[in-house]
């Protein structure tokens, strides 16, 4: 067990450093400070609601850069150590398959949720700059976003084992993103068609990654406040059964990998 | 498996759908023993490292590394390999290459950071610890690849192609460092197309054609007399496909 937690934490500093000494990273943030810091400084139209449109144009990038780094981050774990061969000085260490996967999953997500926290602390800054206030239900919604994150980092890992490194970003980001603008219309327009193409939008509801299940922001915005503690349990209960599934599908890819 | 075998192949093949990649090798290595893997390339000496390190299993025979199955982690504990293209994490130094390394050994810090001060050392790589690895020059790369595969203090080293993108002063140097380590107990295996290197360091070689081991022995035996070098026994070997 030892050997295991130094084997993980080996992994998720890993992670951590290369996401962090990774450009793009700091890109993202650079846009998100340069976008939200305007937007918290402005008073369009002198409309006393209009900065319930800055909160959600402000949690919007938020979603979408993470989404950008957890896939990006998720999709590079395995592809790069096959391509440049590292694979092959860790295998041939004393790790199994398996602890290498958690590993890297548990790294992936660690660093992913670093950056999204500081996306928040932006987000945070912006509403007090505007004289706004944090609402409680904040922090439900900063956990449900970080369980999606989890959840995206295991999609585009389990993708990353099967398919090419652009295909798996095409099909995991759009997969994330449809469901996440277009989930809970799925079971209204399956009504609407008819066989087959009725049982095919059935499986994708019933199959794909529910990313609006996670999503707070017009509680956030509109002060609808908390989700029910059941509901919120659920939710967390259907990401860490989503990521347990992508994780075994994930580490029967790798054990049939060939090297 | 005798005490001192440190590996034994038995009749080992490997496929890859209709091409065998190795074909019923077998060869053993004792404790204490440096040998060379000789062979054109495909021959299927890389196959059989891997096959060493637990990241193939045969398809037929057996390979046992230190008395295991070298799938088992616990073996390879005891083996140091070091890749023949030394890539590594461009983005780490090599002191945190070493330390995250030590962490997938299992490692504890303190440990790590002493191995680390002292194989930086010994591998001259101590002055460019703390350089991102991407700023690194091949043999540099090498060198750092050396002080992982040493960083366990195993009793086996497998090196594919240790000797590659090495200028003369670091071979000088890596050859001592070879010696040092035979002269220590430890074993050595190690792939190469570098004859003269092979014969300086070798007790043992094996010359590898079309997946089957065609010559095993000592190297001083393979030389005979003294007249003829390595590299002319080499070529008598593989054209003829069998003893020299």
């Amino acid at each position: 067990m030892r050997l295991f937690f130094r084997q993980a934490k080996a992994l998720v500093k890993l992670s951590f450093v290369e996401l962090w000494r990774r450009n793009d990273v700091f890109a993202l943030l650079v846009l998100a400070v340069a976008l939200m810091v305007p937007l918290s400084l402005s008073s369009p139209f002198g409309a006393a609601g209009a900065s319930r449109y800055l909160d959600e144009s402000a949690l919007l990038l938020t979603w979408g850069f993470s989404l950008v780094i957890a896939l990006g981050t998720g999709a590079r774990l395995f592809p790069p150590e096959f391509e440049s061969r590292t694979i092959y000085p860790l295998l041939a260490k004393p790790i199994s398959r398996g602890s290498l996967l958690l590993g890297k999953y548990a790294g992936a997500v660690a660093a992913s949720w670093s950056a999204l926290l500081l996306f928040y602390a932006l987000f945070a800054g912006s509403v007090l700059l505007r004289g706004g206030s944090l609402s409680s239900e904040l922090a439900q919604g900063v956990v449900l976003h970080m369980a999606f994150v989890a959840l995206a980092v295991a999609v585009a890992l389990a993708g990353s084992l099967v398919t090419t490194p652009s295909a798996n970003l095409a099909i995991s980001g759009i997969a994330l993103v449809s469901m996440f603008f277009f989930g809970r219309r799925l079971p209204e327009y399956a009504d609407a068609v008819s066989a087959p193409l009725s049982w095919l939008v059935d499986l994708a509801y019933a199959v794909g990654p529910h990313a609006e299940f996670f999503d707070m922001r017009q509680r956030l915005i509109h002060g609808w406040g908390a989700v029910d503690a059941a509901v919120f349990f659920a939710v967390l209960l259907y990401a860490a059964f989503y990521v347990a599934s992508l994780l075994g599908f994930a580490a029967l890819a790798l054990k049939r990998k060939r090297l | 498996m005798t005490a001192s075998e440190v590996v034994r192949i038995e009749g080992a093949s490997r496929s890859f759908g209709d091409v065998k990649a190795v074909n019923g090798l077998s060869l053993t290595l004792n404790a204490g023993e440096v040998m060379g893997f000789l062979g054109t390339n495909g021959a299927g000496k890389t196959t059989t490292i891997k096959m060493m390190l637990g990241l193939l299993r045969p398809s037929e025979g057996s390979v046992v590394v230190l008395g295991g199955d070298p799938t088992d982690p616990s073996v390879r504990a005891k083996i140091g390999y070091m890749p023949e293209v030394a890539y590594y994490y461009p983005y780490l130094t090599a002191r945190e290459l070493l330390s995250f390394y030590g962490g997938i050994c299992g490692m504890d810090a303190k440990t790590v950071r002493e191995r680390t001060d002292e194989l930086l050392e010994a591998v001259g790589l101590a002055d460019a610890a703390k350089r991102p690895l991407k700023t690194y020059s091949k043999g540099m790369l090498q060198r750092a690849g050396v002080a992982q595969a040493l960083l366990n203090d195993p009793s086996l080293l497998v090196l594919d192609e240790p000797f590659t993108g090495l200028d003369p002063l670091a071979r000088i140097h890596f050859r001592e460092l070879m010696r040092s380590l035979r002269d220590s107990g430890k074993s050595i295996f190690f792939s190469s197309h570098e004859l003269g290197e092979t014969e300086l360091l070798c007790d043992k070689v094996a010359v590898m054609k079309s997946g089957r081991a065609v010559y095993q022995g000592p190297v001083r035996q393979l030389a005979g007399d003294g007249e003829r070098n390595l590299e002319r026994l080499f070529l008598d070997v593989l054209e003829k496909g069998g003893a020299a």
